[in-house]
C-alpha cells in the first residue's frame, strides 16, 4: 500500500525556563519515524506526557519541529510553505474537547464553512452546500435546521460531529483525531467512531487515532504505535501488539484495563509495574525505572528493533 | 437491618428556566460489608446522589424521601448534628476533581491537621495523619510536600487520604479515577479494593460499568434522574433487563473480545420539568404506548427495574 504520510526521526524538545533554578528539558518527542499508509488507521498510544498530541501539532506544523522530516503525500513538507498549505488542507485535526474547540459565538455554518473561506474553496453557493452535505454526512439531521443553530444548543455528541464535519468539508486525505471520543458519554462514543469508520471506507481517509483507551484503538486501528515518554517503544499490527505484546510497558497498560466483568470483584488487579524511582528517565531505556524486568544493560538505549514481520519494540528482554 | 437505605429521594435545584429533577425518586438499600456502583451519563443525578446522602447540597434541596444510615435517619436530623454525629466521621466523601482542588500554599501535612483541627480531634495529630497516608500507600515524607511536588496519582491518593482521615465506614467516590492514567487508575482500584476488605463500604460513582465490577457487589444504573434498574453487579452483567442497561452495556468496546460496540440513539432528555411517562422512551429500541405513563419498580430477583416490559 501507497504511504500518504511518513514522519522520519522527528524531534521537539521544550525547555522548561524556571525563574531561579537552571532550564530543565522536556524530550516530548525525540526521534520518532512512522508512517501511515491510504486508507489505514494509525492508532498513537501513551499516558499522559508520552508525546502523542505534541506529535500531531508537528505533523499540523502548529509548532515547529526541532528536527526531522514530514512527507505528505509524497512531497516534503517541512520546508516548502506551499507543499504546507495543501497539507493543512488534506490533513485536519479533530480535538479531545467539543466544548472548547468551536467558537460558541459563531453559527454551525459559518464554524464548517470557515476552512472554505480560508482555502479559497467555492462560490458562496456551493459553499454552502458543501456545509449542508458535511452535516449530512455526519448525521446531523435535519441539517437545514442545525445549519442555523448555536453550538450551546447542541449535546456534547453533536458537537463532536459538528468538529468532525468541519474536518471534513474540504476533503482531507488524512484526519488526525486526537482523543475524540474520551470526553463523550460512553452511549455516543461507539456512533462517533462507527462514523469515522464508515467515512474510512467511503472516501479513503487515512486517520492518526491518537488515545490512551486501547480497546476503542482495537476497535478503529489496523496498526498501533505505543509512545512512552517521547519515544515509540513497540508498533506494529494491532491484534498483535494487543494479544502478543513484547514491551514490558505494552504488558502493562494492558494488564491495566478493566472489562465490565462481576468476576473482577474477587481479584486485585495485576499491575507489572514498578514505582518510579529517582534516576534520570533519559539515560538508557526511558521505561527501566519502572520496568519489572529491567537488566544491567538497560542502561544503554535500545534501539526500535524489528522482532517478527512487520513489528518492531525498542527492548533489550522483549518478553515473550 | 439494612446498613444504607433510600427510599424515595427526591433532589431538585430552582433554576430560573424551572426547577431541575436532578434525583427523581431514587430508592436502593445496602446491607453491612457491601458496596455499590452508581453508574450512568453525565447529567443523570448520579452526583447530586452522593451529594445529597453527604447533605453537601449546593443551591439543591432534599425535597422527600429518606436515608437511613445504620437505622437512623440523616436527612431528619438538624445540620449540626449531622456534622457532629456523622460528616467525614461515619460518611466522607472523595469529591470529584478534589485532587486538583488541594490549596496550592499549604503543605500536606497543614491540610491533613486542618481537617483534624476542625473535627476536633484529640489524639495526636501527627501520628494520624502519616498512619493514614501509609494505609493509601504514600509514604510519611509526603507530609512536607506541597500539591505541585506531587503527581496526579499521589494528589489522588491525598484526596482519599482525606476521607479516611476520621475512620469513616461510608465512603462516597465521586468519579475517583477520571483523568488519571490507566495505570495509575489500576493502582487506585486495588487501593479501593483493599481498603473494602478492611470493612468499609463504597459507593463508587462514575460512568465506567468496568470499574464498578471491580469494586461493587451491587448496582444502581441511573438516567434522567431515575434509577432505572438496581440489583446485584452478578445479575446486571449478566442479564441487563432495563433496556438502557442493555445499551449501555453493548456500548463499550472490548479488548478481548470481536464484538462491535453499539450506541444509543439520541439524546438524554433535560431534567427541567420533564414530561410523565418513562424518561428513557425517546430513545429506547422498546418503545410502546404504555411507556407514556410512568413505570413502575417491578420486583426481579436482587433488586428492581423501572420498565414495563417486566410487567
Amino acid at each position: 500500500m501507497e504511504e500518504i504520510l511518513s514522519v522520519q526521526n522527528l524531534t521537539k524538545y521544550f525547555a522548561n525556563k524556571g525563574i531561579f533554578s537552571s532550564s530543565k528539558i522536556v524530550k516530548a518527542v525525540d526521534g520518532i519515524s512512522f508512517s501511515l499508509k491510504k486508507g489505514e488507521v494509525l492508532v498513537l498510544a501513551g499516558e499522559s506526557g508520552s508525546g502523542k498530541t505534541t506529535t500531531s501539532r508537528l505533523i499540523l506544523r502548529a509548532i515547529e519541529p526541532d528536527s526531522g522530516t514530514i512527507f505528505f503525500d509524497g512531497v516534503e513538507v517541512t520546508r516548502e510553505s506551499k507543499n504546507l498549505d495543501k497539507l493543512r488542507m488534506q490533513c485536519q485535526i479533530i480535538y479531545q474537547d467539543p466544548y472548547a474547540a468551536i467558537n460558541p459565538r459563531m453559527k454551525v455554518s459559518d464554524i464548517i464553512m470557515e476552512p472554505l473561506q480560508i482555502h479559497k474553496i467555492g462560490t458562496m453557493s456551493e459553499r454552502k452546500k458543501m456545509v449542508i452535505d458535511a452535516l449530512h454526512e455526519v448525521r446531523l439531521e435535519p441539517a437545514e435546521t442545525i445549519y442555523e443553530k448555536y453550538p450551546h444548543m447542541l449535546s456534547g455528541g453533536q458537537r463532536q460531529r459538528i468538529v468532525l464535519a468541519r474536518a471534513l468539508v474540504t476533503k482531507p486525505k488524512v484526519i488526525i483525531a486526537d482523543e475524540p471520543v474520551s470526553m463523550l458519554d460512553v452511549s455516543v462514543r461507539a456512533e462517533i467512531l462507527e462514523m469515522m469508520r464508515e467515512l474510512q471506507e467511503k472516501y479513503g481517509i487515512s486517520y492518526i487515532y491518537i488515545t490512551h483507551d486501547l480497546s476503542t484503538a482495537r476497535y478503529l486501528g489496523q496498526r498501533i504505535a505505543i509512545m512512552y515518554l517521547g519515544k515509540i517503544v513497540e508498533l506494529g499490527p494491532i491484534n498483535d501488539v494487543l494479544f502478543h505484546p513484547r514491551h514490558p510497558y505494552t504488558q502493562a497498560l494492558i494488564d491495566a484495563i478493566s472489562e465490565p466483568n462481576p468476576d473482577n470483584l474477587y481479584q486485585d488487579k495485576k499491575i507489572r509495574i514498578n514505582e518510579p524511582t529517582d534516576i534520570d528517565v533519559y539515560q538508557g531505556c526511558r521505561f527501566r525505572s519502572r520496568c519489572p524486568y529491567a537488566i544491567e544493560k538497560c542502561k544503554d538505549e535500545p534501539p526500535l528493533d524489528q522482532v517478527e514481520k512487520d513489528r518492531l519494540a525498542a527492548c533489550f528482554v522483549k518478553i515473550n | 437491618m439494612d446498613y444504607i437505605s433510600v427510599t424515595d429521594l427526591k433532589t431538585q435545584y430552582k433554576t430560573q428556566t424551572g426547577i431541575v429533577h436532578a434525583v427523581d425518586g431514587i430508592s436502593f438499600f445496602l446491607e453491612k460489608g457491601e458496596s455499590i456502583g452508581i453508574a450512568g451519563e453525565s447529567a443523570c443525578g448520579k452526583s447530586t446522589l452522593g451529594l445529597s446522602i453527604m447533605r453537601s447540597l449546593q443551591g439543591g434541596k432534599v425535597v422527600s424521601g429518606d436515608i437511613l444510615f445504620e437505622g437512623k435517619s440523616i436527612i431528619k436530623i438538624s445540620e449540626s448534628e449531622f456534622t457532629k454525629k456523622y460528616r467525614w466521621k461515619e460518611i466522607a466523601m472523595i469529591f470529584q476533581g478534589a485532587m486538583n482542588s488541594l490549596d496550592p500554599v499549604f503543605t500536606i501535612e497543614q491540610q491533613l491537621h486542618e481537617i483534624l483541627k476542625q473535627h476536633n480531634y484529640t489524639g495526636d495529630f501527627n501520628a494520624k495523619a502519616s498512619e493514614t497516608l501509609i494505609s493509601v500507600g504514600l509514604n510519611s515524607s509526603v507530609l512536607k510536600k506541597f500539591p505541585h511536588e506531587l503527581s496526579g496519582g499521589m494528589k489522588q491518593r491525598i484526596v482519599i487520604a482525606m476521607a479516611l482521615l476520621l475512620n469513616p465506614k461510608f465512603v462516597i467516590a465521586d468519579e475517583p479515577t477520571t483523568a488519571l492514567d490507566v495505570l495509575v487508575q489500576a493502582q487506585i482500584i486495588n487501593l479501593l479494593k483493599k481498603l473494602k476488605k478492611d470493612g468499609m463500604s463504597i459507593m463508587l460513582i462514575t460512568h465506567d460499568l468496568a470499574i464498578i465490577s471491580e469494586i461493587a457487589e451491587k448496582i444502581g444504573v441511573m438516567y434522567g434522574g431515575k434509577m432505572v434498574e438496581f440489583g446485584n453487579s452478578s445479575e446486571i452483567y449478566k442479564n441487563p433487563k432495563h433496556p438502557y442497561t442493555q445499551g449501555l452495556l453493548e456500548s463499550i468496546p472490548s479488548l478481548k473480545e470481536n464484538k462491535k460496540p453499539k450506541f444509543i440513539r439520541g439524546n438524554p432528555p433535560s431534567l427541567i420539568n420533564p414530561s410523565e411517562g418513562c424518561r428513557f422512551y425517546e430513545r429506547c429500541p422498546h418503545a410502546m404506548e404504555k411507556c407514556k405513563k410512568d413505570p413502575p419498580q417491578f420486583k426481579t430477583e436482587s433488586g428492581y427495574v423501572q420498565c414495563w416490559l417486566y410487567e
